[in-house]
């Protein structure tokens, strides 16, 4: 590999045409924005308990600032919306969400994790990084990741869009980055009921709060292929309530199941031999 | 390619064990379990085995030939007995988990194949064959299998493709018929390979002997365990886990894994 950007940042910017079908325009531009998929009354309930959560999180001892991921306290982060309130368990299987999700890394996903981050005015820029290439080893021929963001307020470039550079979902490895990305990133802007859908290679950063007085609140539901761990340990996160509430779709996905990645290694190969009657038989 | 057609001899040192793997894909050390540990390891696994198919609890492997019912799986073979805690962190499995993948790394599984007279071949296969092509450059995941009988070529030694990690892909359909060798090593022995070399089980071809292995499948920490041990792990052996032990089973964790943001542990 030289150290030379390649066309991977010549394709199209990915302005959302409207043209071509979402599951296209994320497969070939990295993201794309579904407006309207929440209503604005919607949209403002979701933002008050998306508050209340952040409550019953520091109240369950959970600080909502992350010293590691953001230079100041104006990002409030909110971790484990899956067990603190059912509208989040509603949120991250929406059909419009999996349909999204299946198009990118097949029937198998797991859901990784589903946090919030409102940028409050004076919130500042995480670096740049791409989800997958955090964790995973390049290269990075495939999306084996992507986030479902739902806009719970209007996002724009001032009050902290996150910045994403167009094409760089196409680069295998750090050499076809740019020396200088900074003039190349572009907001995500999207009215508040919007979900945002970008795949896991994509490189990207928060963006800077810089109005005076406009919070911009985002949940980021992640999504991965089977095989990778999820960010968070759902067995030990959501409560025995929870868990006992969830339905055999929702245990598949979060990975709850006792079957891991052995169940993709029979389909690549053989199928699995039927288990013999066993149940008809007496247990000695 | 110009892959290596032999074993390597058994390695004297850790250091050459790594030499070894990245040569030819493996290494063998000789003599790491003995007299009371190995007879102990041992006839843990035969008892948890019986069990198994005395109360029809065995299950399938889908790179099994499927109408074997003389081969045996053992799976969670760590919540059966205490020895196996031990295995799993044996200091000697460590240094090549650490020299081979780096730290933290997590333990996928610890599973016993066990062969039986006329029992079938596996399909060939590299160990880390669910991460989709192409590989990383490195291996993603290392096995480090504990031969508590005499492995040989009649009793159904695991067989090897010694060299063939250097591909760094998964065997084709028209390869399964490539030229392996027999990984024969006495009882005791402790066999690492890397996950990107091919091999399978062999074929059982005496009258009456069984062979045990038990399989320690360790991996980069990004990836999900094939074992859910939230789920199956002896509730004992976190309670008593060394640091080590925590990290292997994804209880103390940095970045993935995480309970509230934090480490479980």
């Amino acid at each position: 590999m030289t150290g030379e950007p390649v066309g991977a940042l010549n394709v199209r910017p990915g302005q959302d045409d409207g043209q071509r079908d979402a599951r296209t325009r994320l497969r070939e531009d990295g993201w794309c924005v579904i407006p309207d998929i929440l209503s604005p009354e919607g949209t403002a309930r979701a933002l008050e308990r998306l508050w209340e959560a952040a409550a019953e999180s520091e109240r369950r001892g959970v600080a909502t600032y992350m010293p590691v991921l953001d230079p100041n306290v104006h990002n409030v982060r909110v971790f484990n919306l899956l067990d603190i309130d059912p509208m989040f368990r509603d949120l991250i299987r929406r059909p419009t969400a999996l349909d999204l999700v299946r198009s990118l890394l097949g029937d198998d996903f797991l859901i990784s994790n589903f946090t919030a981050n409102i940028a409050r005015p004076g919130a500042r820029s995480m670096p740049l990084h791409s989800d997958q290439a955090l964790v995973v080893p390049a290269p990075w021929a495939h999306p084996w990741a992507m986030n479902i963001i739902w806009a719970l307020t209007d996002v724009r470039l001032e009050n902290g869009a996150t910045l994403y550079l167009p094409g760089s979902h196409l680069c295998t490895d750090r050499s076809q980055l740019p020396a200088d990305p900074a003039p190349l990133m572009r907001p995500f802007e999207a009215p508040a009921g919007s979900i945002i859908a970008m795949e896991g290679r994509m490189w990207h950063t928060s963006g800077a709060n810089v109005t005076q007085n406009e919070d911009r609140a985002l949940l980021f539901g992640y999504y991965t292929a089977p095989f990778l761990r999820p960010q968070v340990n759902h067995n030990a996160t959501l409560s025995a309530e929870t868990q006992a509430g969830l339905d055999p779709d929702m245990r598949r996905w979060l990975g709850l199941e006792a079957d891991a990645n052995v169940g993709l290694v029979q389909d690549v190969f053989t199928p699995p031999q039927p288990e013999p009657d066993r149940a008809a038989e007496p247990v000695a | 390619m110009s892959a290596p057609k032999a074993l390597p001899p058994p390695a004297r040192d850790v250091e050459e064990g790594l030499a070894h793997i990245r040569e030819f894909g493996l290494c063998i050390m000789t003599d790491v379990l003995a007299g009371p540990n190995l007879a102990r390891a041992r006839d843990a696994l035969y008892r948890a085995a019986a069990d198994d198919r005395a109360r029809g609890r065995e299950r399938k492997f889908g790179l099994d030939y499927g109408d074997d019912d003389s081969n045996q799986r053992v799976w969670n073979v760590l919540s059966r007995d205490s020895v196996f805690e031990d295995m799993i962190e044996h200091p000697l499995a460590l240094a090549f988990v650490r020299g081979v993948l780096g730290w933290p790394a997590l333990l996928g599984n610890l599973s016993a194949n066990i062969t039986g007279p006329g029992g079938g071949e596996m399909v060939l296969h590299a160990d880390q064959i669910f991460v989709p092509e192409p590989w990383a450059a490195d291996p993603q995941g290392l096995n480090v299998a504990w031969c508590l009988d005499d492995f040989t070529e009649a009793n159904g030694a695991t067989r090897i493709a010694p060299g063939s990690h250097r591909l760094n892909r998964a065997p084709r359909a028209d390869e399964g018929d490539v030229p392996t060798v027999p990984l024969e090593a006495p009882a005791g022995s402790m066999v690492v390979f890397e996950s990107r070399v091919w091999h399978k089980t062999g074929f059982n071809r005496t009258a009456d002997q069984r062979r045990a292995g038990v399989f320690g499948w360790y991996t980069k920490p990004i990836y999900r365990a094939q074992e859910n041990w939230f789920l199956s792990l002896d509730p004992a052996i976190r309670t008593f886990a060394s640091d080590d032990v925590l990290v292997l089973l994804g209880y103390k964790a940095e970045g993935l894994g995480l309970v509230y943001g934090a480490s479980p542990a």
